[in-house]
């Protein structure tokens, strides 16, 4: 069922807690909403679902405005961040529950429960208590709690915080799967967890403090972030904040960083509308940094290496650069293991993977100057 | 228990037993003495020092029932068996009556808040500030103008309403500690706002109203100061009618008084061995998760 969410408005006391969300999610769609703890994920799925009512703002599900649905007819499930199980029944009785709420007959009831139950591997926990169930199993039944009426449209709330490492992958690659069993199944997954909203997410909506800030394919918030928010919160490790000047330099201009002079005639077009002297924030994603080769042309610098970190197939470095400015490099093993703390090491940078904001706003320049010229043209 | 804990135990663990037991014998003493008094002859009963080898009688729980008045006489029904009958029904039914009601009206306030929610609250609870004696002249005087004095109703009423407060915010607190997101989850499910309650809510604080029951039993079940003014000879309870057997010409019957105290005391026992799980449960109710 096709999701619009429009100016969604809601205040706790003091707290704003969204300010204004506006959203499509087409039909069968998995979305995700990115956000940091606090940014309202929760509030907004609420929302959505029915439970919380917006200060202001609208919702339709499938056309229709939610206030005219019966909580029946929304077919709409959600997994709540603190599992919400019924604690006096037990895990049988878990997801039979809504079931028994839509009058399915028992034979029914009982044979979904052991579908669902043997999808989730939850079958040899059915009769105990949530209480008695590990955290992961307790994570499982609330998901197959939601999965077993088969909503139209799958609200889920941090839905992998609980589980461990191997459990999250296996359980991501699940959902992913079911998402294309259900096929019509619109789902909504929130998460302060980059890496599983850009593995899931057909699009991400990432929210910050309310807001959205930015909706698109988790390539285009990795490659062209609209703000300095979205690039520091997409990417792992995290992309390299750093503080620029533009510069007026005989023929061209250049953007000159702490530890570096670049060439700005790359982004001559976004560029145009800054006046020299315009303070930049530069974001250089650490797998765009490598050690030099002799003969490579294009930016390059000299830096220390302050620390290392190896993980196995890569290792991150952290180096510092003209002074004091830290930066991360990912490197694979292979180059990474001749690389030892307080070597000094010159590296190369990649311009086309460079992201530029202005510093005040932090809006991204590229579409500044893509707002420049839709005002120009209108 | 896993073995080590039991090694943990240990010596300074006997210790506390002990100890323990010691300091709840102190406290089970006086009931103890009036078990044992309870099941002794006259003389034995006055005995000093204090006979805990005897020959038991039950004579004295015969005479609770059946007495002669003259030495030699027919014995004669007391009406302790329609007293017990008494406390047991009137006790029964405005504890239950206020549990139900407490129940419904402790969860409006705290899931439907009105306005001025906490200033209704606080007068409920005003009601039990003062000490009941206070109330008694204009009850009294109620009593007397609706025809309540010696009825049954009147004397329930009365008992439920003392109740209410009690269990209205014992309760309270119990609906206050559930996860309301379990209540969204609920009604996301399909569920009406009558089988949130019915189905999600209630069940969850089966153990607190456990509690709330045994307290307020234990309450009623000692009653006295109304019970003496309010009821008549029909609708008379136990602790009312106590006190007219304690004198008499004969000076006071210990063995007698004995054994009527020890029958007093199983039905509020057994109530609380009965629920003692969901006691336990009910009064460590959010300090220890479920
Ligand atoms: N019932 C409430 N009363 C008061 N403030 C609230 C309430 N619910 C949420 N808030 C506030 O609204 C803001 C958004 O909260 P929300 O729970 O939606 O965040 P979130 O993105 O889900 O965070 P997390 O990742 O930690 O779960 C927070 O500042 C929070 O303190
Ligand atoms: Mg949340």
């Amino acid at each position: 069922m096709e999701l619009v969410i429009g100016d969604v408005q809601k205040r706790f006391g003091a707290v704003e807690a969204l300010r204004g969300v506006s959203l499509t999610v087409p039909s069968g769609e998995f979305f995700a909403i990115l956000g940091p703890s606090g940014a309202g994920k929760t509030t907004l799925l609420r929302i959505i679902a029915g439970i919380e009512k917006p200060d202001g703002g609208r919702i339709l599900i499938g056309g229709r405005d939610l206030n005219d649905l019966p909580v029946r007819a929304r077919d709409t499930a959600m997994v709540f961040q603190t599992f919400a199980l019924y604690p006096h029944l037990s895990t049988f009785e878990n997801l039979a529950y809504p079931l028994r709420e839509a009058k399915v007959p028992r034979e029914d009831i009982k044979r979904r429960v052991a579908e669902v139950a043997e999808m989730l591997r939850l079958t040899h926990t059915l009769a105990r208590k949530p209480s008695t169930l590990s955290g992961g199993e307790q994570q499982r039944c609330a998901i197959g709690r939601a999965l077993i009426r088969r909503p139209k449209l799958l609200l889920l709330d941090e839905p992998l915080t609980n589980l461990d490492a191997k459990l999250r992958h296996d359980t991501r690659a699940e959902f992913k799967r079911l998402h294309r069993e259900l096929r019509t199944t619109t789902i909504v997954y929130a998460t302060p967890d980059q890496l599983e909203a850009l593995s899931m997410g057909a699009r991400v909506g990432v929210l910050r403090q309310g807001r959205i800030t930015q909706v698109d394919t988790p390539s285009a918030l990795y490659e062209t972030p609209d703000d300095d928010f979205v690039a520091s919160l997409v990417g792992d490790p995290p992309i390299n904040l750093v503080p620029g000047t533009l510069r007026e330099s005989g023929g061209g201009r250049s953007i000159d960083l702490p530890f570096l002079g670049l060439d700005a005639s790359p982004w001559r077009g976004a560029l145009g509308g800054f006046p020299a002297g315009t303070k930049l924030t530069v974001g250089l994603r650490p797998q765009a940094i490598w050690p030099a080769v002799a003969a490579e042309a294009g930016p390059r610098f000299p830096a220390r290496v302050y620390l290392t970190e190896p993980l196995g197939d890569v290792t991150i470095l952290d180096i510092v650069a003209g002074g004091d400015t830290r930066l991360r490099m990912v490197l694979p093993q292979e180059q990474a293991y001749r690389i030892a703390v307080d070597d000094a090491i010159e590296c190369a940078v990649d311009p086309d993977q460079i992201c530029l904001f202005a510093q005040e706003t932090g809006t991204s320049i590229r579409r500044t100057a893509m707002g420049a010229r839709a005002e120009a043209a209108a | 228990m896993s073995k080590r804990d039991i090694r943990a135990v240990g010596i300074a663990g006997w210790g506390r037993t002990l100890g323990a037991a010691i300091i709840s014998l102190i406290y089970f003493f006086p009931v103890l003495f009036i078990i044992l008094t309870a099941f002794k002859t006259r003389q034995d009963a006055l005995a000093w020092p204090m006979k805990f080898i005897f020959a038991p009688t039950l004579s004295n729980f015969v005479s609770v029932f059946f007495r002669t008045s003259v030495e030699g006489g027919d014995a004669e029904a007391t009406g302790f068996g329609l007293y017990f009958f008494n406390s047991v029904f009137i006790g029964g039914t405005s504890v239950l009556l206020a549990l139900i009601i407490g129940t419904a009206a402790a969860y409006g306030f705290s899931r439907f808040p009105l306005r001025g929610n906490d200033t209704y609250l606080f007068m409920i609870l005003t009601t039990r500030m003062m000490p009941p004696i206070i109330a008694i002249i204009p009850i009294f005087v109620l009593f007397r103008i609706f025809g309540l004095s010696g009825t049954y109703v009147g004397i329930i009423a009365l008992y439920t309403a003392f109740n209410l407060p009690f269990s209205v915010w014992m309760v309270k607190s119990f609906f206050d500690d559930l996860d309301r997101d379990i209540e969204d989850a609920a009604r996301m499910d399909g569920s009406g706002e009558w089988r949130v309650f019915k189905k999600i809510c209630l069940p969850q604080v089966y153990a607190g109203l456990a509690a709330t029951f045994v307290f307020a039993v234990i309450l009623t079940w000692n009653e006295f100061v109304f019970a003496l003014m309010l009821t008549s000879p029909e609708t008379r309870t136990v602790p009312a009618q106590i006190v007219r057997t304690i004198g008499g010409s004969m000076g006071v019957d210990w063995g007698l008084m004995s054994a009527l105290e020890t029958l007093f005391i199983i039905p509020v026992v057994l109530v609380t061995f009965a629920l003692q799980n969901q006691l336990l449960r009910g009064v460590t109710f959010g300090t220890i998760r479920r």
